[in-house]
């Protein structure tokens, strides 16, 4: 019965240890890990997708590991002034064969140990060059492996736009980096990409993925282009731009190039350079710009509302706070009729709370205790809110912006609640959502980084 | 009075009815201690009975025996008797309650219900399969619940042409999938003859996970909130576990 247990097609190729090492090292500054978003159904093979994403381990920075993070090759032609690998540093190089990488995707995988591959390369040889040998693994991965696990390419920039299509028919999500968020920047730092060549494939990509969801609602097409859409990623803090000017690329790129995430990566002086910064970002920058994409993507803010263009976001304060104390005529808000809308801009409470006051209140008017005993934190909120008429908060704005600093750093500075977002799942989706696809809703409830 | 069953719905069920009028019932079920200073009531379960209460709660709330199954897996001391305390509001109630949070034996109960389901959420991510001699998969771990039997699904659809065992080393229990079928069994202790790559592989990953790190954004706490401690024993990055 397990006789094609004891079959093998491929001979081994495992991969060295060194050479693992150095392609993930070249790769872990990438921020995305993420694995939500693509329903790939196994079909004979190993593997499937993870609708609402999937972390198999963290690392001691804290991050999740979802996805087998690797370059292809680390061997650049680019000279990036930020980047480690750039031409010329003297970094040790690696460039690992299809079937290295495909076996040592298929043995994790199939150890449970990761949810699918993040696949990017440097710019080896020349683009088309690079672009081609990262399809041909994943294609491999497809067709020979019969991999129906998450896979996430990277996109190189100036590759021809047929090779990106390509890549897009076998992966469940691509990505360029923007990397910096000016075009000005770009020039200084990373000369050999520009806005055009970072910005219209991703555009491309776009028009392409809802042509074919068109042509496939008319069962012209089978298959999947892209299930789990794109993202980006740039760098903050080695160049000058203020959180207001990248908080509007960010919405831009959310509303234009419908992306899935923007992620921000806080700048860390890995290579020194005459042109870069020579200490770190600190991470609170880093935070304050996901707290405000959040705001963005699923509270129904605008970037207008929430900071202008040349300023850059509080620290002392999280955007909504901030947000709240400019506002106070909008506030107290009464918890038993504001709508979802409302309760969602109520400092302190999150999406998941927002929805539990909801269901609650149709069975008895809240109280204060109420909100208690159903742990919905109100340190902050109380200042916020009237429960049944009577308020409990700060009696004056001054007062109630002290109360609120001080709330911010008896807590530590990031603090996501992953995995309990998750566990409303079923009660959350009964009702209407507030995000337009459900894939969207899913990573916000799972909160996943 | 303190009330102990065998552990299964229709057990529960019939000790229900039995304490459903008793104002200062316990209910437990047989493999937890007992509470002391209560008289134990040793309840037989009685199917027919068990079956009526059963259709009657489902015509108040559909999904109600759901959650009764998901709390009788919980490995919380009180389980039994939250779900005890939160089916007694759901037949005063006659109707739907699970979103009256406000009420505590509401909230409690949906606590106990998101702890099971948490832990299936992380273990789909932290099981950890090792690869035997004979090309099955075997993968140890130590749940707080009891959810072997619902991580099967999960594995068995993402690994259709691998046997694996899933072995809580807790409850002393193992699923299998041979390759067809499914079922559960007792299992003290498994004999495993790793395969010849296996610690290679294993040692690759941890290359890997040491890799990937950023020293220099280091964060301990937000590790172990992620990935509590007493889930590390067998996860190779972690712990050097060989059976």
């Amino acid at each position: 019965m397990f006789d094609f247990l004891l079959r093998k097609v491929y001979n081994t190729s495992m991969i060295t240890q060194e050479k693992l090492q150095i392609l993930t090292e070249s790769a872990k500054y990438d921020v995305s890990c993420s694995s939500s978003g693509s329903g790939r159904k196994n079909q004979g093979g190993i593997g499937n997708g993870y609708i609402a994403g999937c972390c198999h381990s963290f690392t001691p920075d804290g991050r999740c590991v979802s996805l087998l993070k690797i370059l292809l090759s680390n061997d650049c032609i680019y000279d990036c002034k930020y980047c480690p690998n750039r031409v010329t540093a003297d970094v040790p190089r690696a460039t690992a064969t299809v079937d290295e990488i495909c076996e040592l995707t298929i043995d994790f995988y199939k150890r449970n140990y990761i949810e699918g591959l993040f696949l990017s390369s440097a710019v080896h040889k020349n683009p088309n060059y690079t672009m081609e040998r990262l399809v041909e693994v994943i294609k491999k991965l497809r067709t020979e492996y019969n991999f129906h696990g998450y896979i996430h390419l990277k996109g190189i920039p100036r590759a021809d736009p047929s090779l990106n299509r390509l890549g897009a028919l076998y992966a469940d999500r691509m990505s360029y980096n923007i990397e910096l968020p000016s075009e000005q920047s770009l020039k200084l730092l990373a000369p050999q990409k520009d806005k055009r060549s970072l910005l219209l494939p991703m555009k491309n990509l776009t028009q392409e993925r809802s042509a074919f969801l068109e042509e496939k609602k008319k069962g012209l097409v089978k298959g999947r282009f892209l299930p789990a859409g794109q993202t980006t990623q740039m760098i903050v803090g080695a160049s000058p731009e203020a959180d207001g000017q990248i908080l509007r690329l960010t919405q831009a790129l959310y509303r234009n190039m419908q992306l899935k995430r923007v992620y921000y990566s806080s700048y860390l002086p890995v290579v020194e350079d005459s042109l870069l910064p020579s200490k770190a970002v600190g991470q609170l920058r880093e935070h304050r710009l996901y707290q405000a994409d959040w705001l963005l993507r699923f509270y129904g803010f605008t970037v207008e509302e929430i900071v202008n263009e040349s300023e850059n976001l509080s620290m002392e304060l999280d955007p909504k706070c901030a947000w709240a104390l400019r506002n106070m005529h909008l506030f107290p808000m009464e918890i038993n009729d504001a709508p979802l809308e409302g309760l969602l801009r109520v400092p302190g409470i999150g999406a998941r709370n927002a929805h539990k006051i909801i269901q609650a209140r149709r069975f008895t008017t809240l109280s204060f205790e109420d909100l208690i005993k159903m742990k919905i934190a109100l340190k902050r909120a109380k200042h916020f809110i009237t429960c049944n008429g009577k308020f409990y908060g700060a009696k004056n704005e001054t007062a109630v912006k002290g109360l609120l600093i001080s709330a911010e750093n008896g807590e530590s500075a990031i603090q996501t609640d992953i995995f309990s977002l998750l566990q409303n799942e079923k009660t959350v989706s009964d009702k209407k959502l507030l995000f337009s696809d459900s894939a969207t809703a899913l990573t916000v409830r799972t909160g996943e980084l | 009075m303190l009330y102990i069953f065998d552990g299964t719905v229709y057990g529960f069920l019939t000790a229900f009815l039995e304490a459903f009028h008793d104002e200062n019932a316990l209910l437990c079920s047989r493999e937890k201690q007992l509470v002391l200073g209560y008289t134990p009531v040793f309840v037989t379960t009685d199917e027919a009975r068990a079956k009526k209460a059963e259709n009657r709660l489902k015509s108040f709330d559909g999904d109600c025996l759901r959650d009764l199954q998901t709390l009788l897996r919980c490995g919380q001391a009180d389980s039994e008797q939250v779900a005890f305390a939160y089916f007694r509001a759901l037949a005063n109630a006659k109707r739907p309650i699970r979103n009256d949070l406000s009420k505590s034996e509401v909230f409690q109960a949906t606590e106990y219900i998101k702890k099971v389901g948490l832990e299936i959420h992380r273990f789909h991510g932290f099981i950890r399969f090792m690869e035997t001699a004979s090309g099955a998969l075997y993968a140890p771990f130590a749940p707080d619940n009891d959810i072997c039997e619902l991580l099967l699904p999960h594995f068995r659809a993402r690994l259709p042409h691998y046997p694996f065992v899933l072995h809580d080393t807790v409850r002393k229990k193992a699923v299998v999938y041979d390759g067809e079928h499914t079922f559960s069994a007792p299992l003290d202790k498994a004999d495993i003859l790793l395969s010849a790559n296996e610690t290679a592989w294993q040692s690759l990953w941890r290359k890997y996970y040491d890799a990937v790190n950023i020293p220099a954004r280091e964060r301990l706490k937000q590790m172990r909130g992620y990935m509590p401690v007493r889930y590390w024993k067998f996860m190779p990055e972690k712990n050097k576990y060989s059976p």
